[in-house]
């Protein structure tokens, strides 16, 4: 927070808005330290700024780790057919895009991809179903909760990413014979929050 | 009382009353499904606003957070309007009027935590001719699903120009709800529910463009100040 406090405010710059997630900048960027560990992240903010937007990608940044990995495994190891398997094909193929463009953002200071046990979820496909909706509801909740944080150009690109989530949220309830949107409003996560849930569904490092 | 920190607190209080748990522990029931869904969103939506305040003016939000407001509010005024006449006329059947019925029960709270935040400040409902798209099941799901992505993306227009931080927290806790219902929408009209994998947002300008193309706002408000005194004979 120290780190970005010195930065100060950036909202005002719009030199890298235009570029792809609005941080193409931030791989140039110094002292942005990396979090080797989720369960070290914190969750004392400062006024947006692009080296705090560094921090919350990575957090960001393991989101779309766990999710690429857990399609991958499940489409390998899950026998998924029919709609299910289109389900997961596709927000799989929305995943990987997703990784990619965070991964173009942070640059060399992008985190390394974690490994992953998610046992029986990716193996049985109602396990897969339950744990890819706790998955997305994580990923919107995660999302959501850094809005205030992030700088206005981060937040539009991210906000680009959260309705996807959404709807593959929506989609494998209907899956699962629930009710697609059982909420008014989404509620928003902690950094921590986040962390806990990912190594819950098997985040291991 | 502090309307901001009031609606901000907005975002737990539908968990905490228990409403949401209680539309879990239904999903199964399916007898009383309907109905106590809908108390429990009426209990939602309640709770959304208890907090807010006695309709006061909006005092605590700057002048750009109130017209962005506004324009949200006529949106959700168009959904809420939608479904309600959509599941009054009965056309609906099945797992299209189960998501009818839920998903106007969240439109409509989303209506009443705008109109209480903005107080004397909010627009009053337009009337709306839904041009007989609530009357058959196909043009409603049609319709649904481009109010629903249309909504999505003018979220998403508007959240980075917001300046209050606790408008912009539900602002976003919102709009994730509008692209869960798109989906849900695109799936009953048998389309993928997700076809990008980034959702582009829509300008103010264009998002009213596409409005006006549909025909379906026949009043604003002003126009129903400037007519009245014509029936007061």
């Amino acid at each position: 927070m120290a780190d970005a406090a010195k930065h100060g405010p950036t909202a005002g710059d719009g030199v890298s808005r235009q570029t792809i997630l609005g941080v193409a900048a931030l791989g140039a960027l110094a002292a942005v330290p990396l979090i080797g560990r989720l369960a070290r992240l914190t969750d004392a903010y400062a006024l947006p700024s692009k080296a705090q937007d560094a921090r919350i990608l990575q957090l960001v940044l393991q989101l779309e780790y766990t999710q690429v990995a857990f399609y991958e495994q499940a489409l390998q190891n899950a026998r998924l057919h029919g709609e299910l398997r289109e389900f997961a094909r596709t927000a799989l193929a929305h995943e990987r895009a997703h990784l990619a463009v965070l991964k173009a953002a942070l640059g060399t200071k992008a985190g390394p991809r974690p490994t992953f046990d998610f046992g029986s979820a990716v193996r049985d496909p109602d396990e897969f179903k339950q744990t890819a909706i706790k998955l997305e509801d994580i990923a919107i909740a995660g999302y959501n909760g850094q809005a205030t944080n992030l700088t206005a150009g981060t937040l539009a690109a991210a906000a680009k990413i959260v309705s996807v989530e959404a709807r593959h949220a929506s989609w494998v309830r209907t899956l699962a014979g629930e009710v697609a949107a059982p909420e008014a409003v989404d509620k928003p996560m902690t950094a921590k929050q986040v962390a806990d849930g990912l190594h819950a569904i098997g985040l291991k490092t | 009382m502090d309307r901001l920190t009031s609606f901000e607190g907005f975002l737990t209080s539908v968990d905490r009353d228990g409403a949401i748990a209680e539309t879990r522990a239904l999903a199964d029931a399916s007898v009383s499904r309907r109905r106590l869904l809908g108390l429990a969103f009426v209990g939602a939506g309640a709770t959304l606003v208890a907090g807010v305040g006695e309709g006061r003016a909006a005092s605590g939000l700057s002048t750009s957070d109130v017209s962005i407001l506004n324009y949200a509010l006529v949106l959700e005024y168009l959904q809420a309007s939608f479904y309600t006449e959509a599941e009054r006329g009965g056309a609906l059947t099945g797992k299209t009027a189960e998501a009818a019925h839920i998903v106007g029960s969240v439109e409509r709270a989303h209506v009443t935590a705008f109109r209480q935040l903005l107080g004397s400040k909010a627009v009053k409902r337009p009337l709306f001719d839904f041009q007989g798209t609530t009357e058959q099941p196909q043009p409603f799901l049609k319709t649904a699903v481009a109010f629903e992505d249309l909504a999505v993306a003018a979220y998403k227009g508007q959240a980075p120009k917001l300046t209050s931080k606790a408008v912009l927290a539900a602002a976003v806790g919102i709009h994730s709800v509008e692209a869960r219902h798109a989906a849900w929408m695109r799936g009953l009209f048998g389309i993928t529910p997700a076809v990008n994998a980034f959702d582009q947002p829509a300008t103010r300008q264009s998002v009213n463009r596409i409005v006006a193309s549909t025909h379906f706002i026949v009043e604003r408000p002003e126009m129903r100040r400037r007519r009245k005194p014509e029936f007061t004979g």
